[in-house]
Order: structure tokens, then sequence, then C-alpha cells
């Protein structure tokens, strides 16, 4: 760590204070570029994405850091299954009983991987917990009221791409694909002990460490999923779907793009039930949740970006493949 | 020495940017603001949020004050290491609050329904042909059941606690509806901008969880008279129901007798219903006390 001395910020006061300036001088002239629709529909969705997913967040990292203070490794490791195909249909079970949204679900996985979850198994909970759930379940069902088959196929997709990922991840990845060192965990553990104040303000000190690691991808996903919003004009993207197969590239896109809670997003894709096929818009609900920009910033935080790119590539192959092939049961 | 130091000043900034977190939340839960960001569902867990954010902050700055230099390590190497990463990093987590504080509170309107595509139809229904209420699809029987209600009345009053079921309903049975005196409240919605006389959508937004899945969804209004009314004024619309053909499809319209405008509500979203045949029995009761 490198300490604050004045000789390195020197070079970054003059441009700041010469930004200062030009900000203070030009601003009151150009009032209605702050005041315009764009800034008030930008500051709206933005505002609304960061507090949905606050609650989230910090439950998850609560849920981490409790883990961390409090359940020692051999317990985690008893309860995985051993072998493959057990440990993955483990992780898919787990989600009914943990059910994290996916912005919840990372800094808990992290921590869950450090106290010896296998990677694959990991990453299976990643993918399937945030649509294997009762609560996601309800809400497809509400949607789509007159089309309950819809609410199956998403479910089963969900269940099919989460398992094969799973499975080829184990039989393909054998170097961890962390991006943190075991030794840093290490370090991590010694510092866990070392804090003044007992255990509980120990857990509150992991949170915030939790919160503001996780936090900067959340935020920085949340400005890009709100300027998108704000600036893209869904109508003007609809032409891509006009070909066969183009309503399920553009209804990922709009998965990937819009970021939606997954308890929230089948209304939204019910929007599209006469426009596109029904296959289509099992592809947004299975993408959505497995990957958008928000969790593909915290996907890049946890693993080295050659394997979150190798996941995201097989998140993207499993989902799109499944639901054509499932388009004429629809 | 002067690693520990930097590491407890980290500490006291990350308890202030908690704390001005924790304060957002607050501020929002005072105002009555929240519900232009988040459903009441999420709401209700969003205003809990400064409790584990103040024990976080306090956690810190215990640490901070009182925590031994030898144990203040940074281990983890958590902490950003040079003053432009730290930088960057708060500047990151008070953009929110700045952009919060600086900027009123409003709720979405046209700009944001043209973004996301008005919907004119409720198009999770499919429109029932029959001539009698009654759909084969079990799943729409609550819809059914509600459309059987909102027929008898002599004006049918869109409750926001209903509209987009009450919407759906009428959708489904568009055919059954026309002719039938409608009232419905919203905000003025126009394809082209610019205008403000002739036709426009009463609109609203349709929340689940946050302003992300914010559906617009919209009843178009052929007003009898001319009448300026500049897009996002809220209005009230009573007027009869028509069907109309539009693209293709047929649509529902309302030839307005009356528009008033009034004051935008403190709930300015809709949300769906759990069951809305029950909330429909317990607004009449509401109504009839009322009266």
């Amino acid at each position: 760590m490198t300490a604050l001395s004045p000789m390195k910020i020197i070079p970054l006061l003059l441009p700041a204070a010469l930004l200062i300036i030009l900000v203070v001088m030009w601003l009151p002239e150009y009032q209605g570029l702050l005041n315009n629709e764009y800034v008030h529909t930008f500051k709206t969705g933005f505002i609304g994405i960061l507090l949905e997913a606050l609650p989230f967040i910090l439950a998850g990292a609560l849920l981490s850091s409790l883990l961390q203070v409090f359940v020692p490794d051999e317990v985690i490791s008893r309860w995985i299954p051993k072998r493959a195909i057990p440990g993955i249909l483990f992780a898919c079970v787990l989600g009914i009983v943990f059910p994290v949204c996916e912005c919840g679900m990372i800094p808990l996985v992290r921590r869950l991987i450090q106290k010896g979850m296998p990677v694959y198994v990991a990453i299976v909970f990643i993918l399937s917990g945030p649509i294997l759930n009762p609560v996601v379940y309800g809400a497809t069902f509400m949607a789509f009221r007159n089309h309950p088959e819809l609410a199956y196929a998403r479910m089963g997709l969900a269940f099919a791409a989460a398992f094969l990922i799973g499975l080829i991840v184990y039989c393909t990845v054998k170097k961890s694909p962390m991006r943190w060192s075991a030794q840093r965990e290490m370090g991590d553990m010694a510092h866990s002990h070392a804090v003044r104040g007992g255990r509980l303000t120990s857990v509150f000190v992991h949170t915030s460490e939790e919160f503001f690691e996780m936090g900067k991808y959340l935020l920085i996903g949340c400005l890009l999923t709100a300027a998108l919003q704000t600036f893209m004009v869904r109508d003007s993207l609809a032409a891509v779907g006009g070909q066969p197969l183009g309503s399920y590239l553009f209804m990922m896109g709009l998965a990937f793009a819009l970021s939606l809670c997954s308890t929230s997003d089948a209304f939204v894709a019910s929007t599209f039930l006469h426009t596109f096929p029904a296959g289509s818009l099992v592809a947004f609900m299975v993408f959505g949740p497995m990957l958008d920009f928000k969790n593909a910033m915290m996907l890049m935080a946890l693993f080295k970006t050659k394997f979150a790119l190798y996941l995201f590539f097989l998140i993207f192959a499993c989902v799109f493949i499944g639901s054509v092939l499932l388009s004429p049961w629809l | 020495m002067n690693d520990s130091k930097s590491i407890r000043l980290h500490y006291l900034f990350r308890a202030a940017v908690l704390l001005a977190f924790a304060y957002y939340i607050w501020h929002l839960t005072n105002e009555n603001a929240l519900s232009y960001y988040v459903a009441p569902a999420l709401a209700r867990w969003i205003k809990l949020c400064p409790i584990p954010l103040g024990l976080m902050a306090l956690s810190l700055i215990i640490q901070a004050v009182l925590g031994k230099s030898a144990m203040l390590c940074n281990c983890g190497h958590r902490l950003p290491a040079s003053p432009l990463a730290s930088g960057a990093l708060y500047g990151l987590f008070l953009f929110p609050l700045l952009l919060g504080f600086v900027l009123p509170d409003r709720a979405l309107g046209s700009a944001a329904a043209v973004k996301k595509g008005m919907s004119f139809s409720y198009s999770a229904v499919e429109p029932e042909k029959s001539v009698r209420f009654e759909s084969k699809h079990p799943y729409a029987q609550e819809f059914t059941e509600l459309a059987k209600i909102l027929y008898e009345q002599p004006v049918i009053p869109v409750y926001p606690a209903i509209f987009s079921e009450a919407f759906g309903a009428i959708d489904m049975f568009k055919k059954q509806f026309e002719g039938k005196e409608i009232a419905v409240s919203g905000f003025v919605y126009r394809d082209q901008a610019g205008e403000d006389t002739g036709p426009f959508a009463v609109s609203r937004f349709l929340v689940q969880c946050c302003t992300a899945d914010a559906t617009p969804l919209g009843i178009l209004v052929d007003p009898v008279r001319q009448q300026h009314l500049p897009a996002d004024a809220w209005v009230k619309v009573q007027g009869k129901i028509r069907v109309v053909p539009q693209d293709g499809k047929e649509l529902i319209r309302i030839e307005a007798s009356s528009i008033t405008p009034i004051a935008q509500p403190d709930a300015p979203y809709i949300y769906t219903s759990a069951d809305s045949v029950e909330t429909w029995h317990e607004l009449e009761k509401f109504a009839n006390k009322e009266k």
C-alpha cells in the first residue's frame, strides 16, 4: 500500500482543479443539460436498480461473512457429495433452500469456494440458484397465465443448462480458475481472527469489505444498464428479431442488457408474447438470470478473465441451443 | 506505521460512505420517494438496510479508532493500492449519492415510455371471442371473474390497485365491453412529441420489482373537444369504451366525454395484485364507507 504522499497527488490535482473550474463556469449556462428528460430517466433507472440490488448484496455479504467467521471449512466439504454427478444435482437443489438473487449469490459463492466447495459445484449453484427456486417459479406462472408450459420450460431448461455446464467444467477445467491465490485466502483467514471487538465486529468488518469489493462491480453494471435503458429504443432493436433465429439472439441480447431480477423478468418477457416465438421468451428468461451486465462484471471479479469468457460462451451456447430445441413443443 | 495509518483512513472513509447510504435511504423513506424507484414489496427490505449499513460503519469506526496497529494488516490486499485507485473507487460509490441528493426525485414519464415501448393491449391474455364471460383457459379464471364484476358497474372505476388486472380483463373481453362507461386516471402519453392537443394515451407504469422492469401500459383516448394537455400531465378520463383496429390489432379506445387534470398521485406506478377480485371487494367496501 503506497502512502498518500503529496508529490504523487499534485499531477492529479491540476487537471482536477481545471475540471472543477470548467464545471463551475459552464454549468450555470447549461442548466438544461443537467435538467433534461434523459438525465431524469437515467437517474430514476439507476437508483431503482441500485436500490433493488442493495438488500440482496448486503444479505449475500452478511451470509458470506457469517460463513467465514463461524463455519469451519470441514463442515462445507462434508455436506457436498464427493462424486461429480451427485455434487451437481446437489447444487441444483441448493437454490430451492437458498433463494438468493444473483447479486447476493456471488459473494456467498466466493466464500463457499474458499471453504472448499468444488468450482464446478459452485458454478452450477450460481447458474441454477436464481431460477430454480419457488419464488421465481411462482412469478413466471403468474406472468404467463395462459401458457403454463412456458414456466415448466423455463425451469427445465435452466436445470438442463446448469447441469450440462457443470459437467463440462468438471471435465475440462483442472487448474483453479479463481482470481485470488490460495496464499491470499490464507492471509484472509489469519486476518479474521485479528479483529478487535470480538467476532461480531469481525463479521461486520468483513461484510463491509465484501460490500465494497462487490459493490464496485455492481455499480458499474448498474451504470451501464441504466445508460442502455435510457438511450436504447427497444423497437429499433426489434428489427433484428425479424430473421428466423434473430428473435432468439435479440431476446438474449435484451436479457443481457436489461439486467432484470429473475423474479420480475417473466412479466417483461410476457409483453413479447405475440411478437416473438415462445422459445425465444424461454431463452430470455433462462439467459438473463445466468448472465447479464451486472453479474458478468461480478463473475469477472470472481474468476480469471479467460475462464470467465469460457463460461460466458458455455452459457450462451447451452441456452441458445436448448431453447431452439425446445421450441417445437411450445 | 504509515501503512496502518492509511488503513485507518480507509476504514473511516468507508464508514462515512456507508453512513451516507444509510442516510440516503432514510431520507427517501421520509420523503415518501421510495415508491418512485421500487415496488412496495421490495421497499420493505430496503427500509431495513440502514441497520446493517449502520452496524458495518460502526464496526469500521471501532476498528479504525481502537484497533491495534499490528492487527490492521491489509493481508487480503483488498484496499486500493494507489490514490488514483482509491479516488476512482470512492468516486464510484459517491456518484449515486450525488445523483440522489442533487437531482429531484421524479417518476418515470413519457420519455421512458418511448424507450421501453408502450403497450396498448394486455398481451399476456388471448382475446376471448365468446359472447358470455367464460374462458377455456383455467389460468384466465381470475380475469374472467373480474370482468363479470366490472361489467355490472354503471361506470367502471379502474382502481390503481388493480389497474393492470382490470385492463387485462377488459382487453380480454373487449367486444362485450364496447359502449360501457369507464373512468381511469394516468399520465398523458403521445407517440409524437411536441403536440399538446388531440389523441393521447392515459398511461401507467407497471412495476414488478424496480424501475428497470417498469412496463408502460396505456389506453388510447379520443378527446371529444380540443384541450391542451402537455405530455406527462396527470388526468382523469371518463368516457365510453370503443374497439378500433390499429396496425392489424384490435385495441380499446376511450371516447372521452370529460378529461380533468389531477395532481400526480403519491404512488405513481401500479403493481400487480395477488388476487384482484378480493382486492376489488375490499376497495368497494372502502369506497362505500367513504360515501
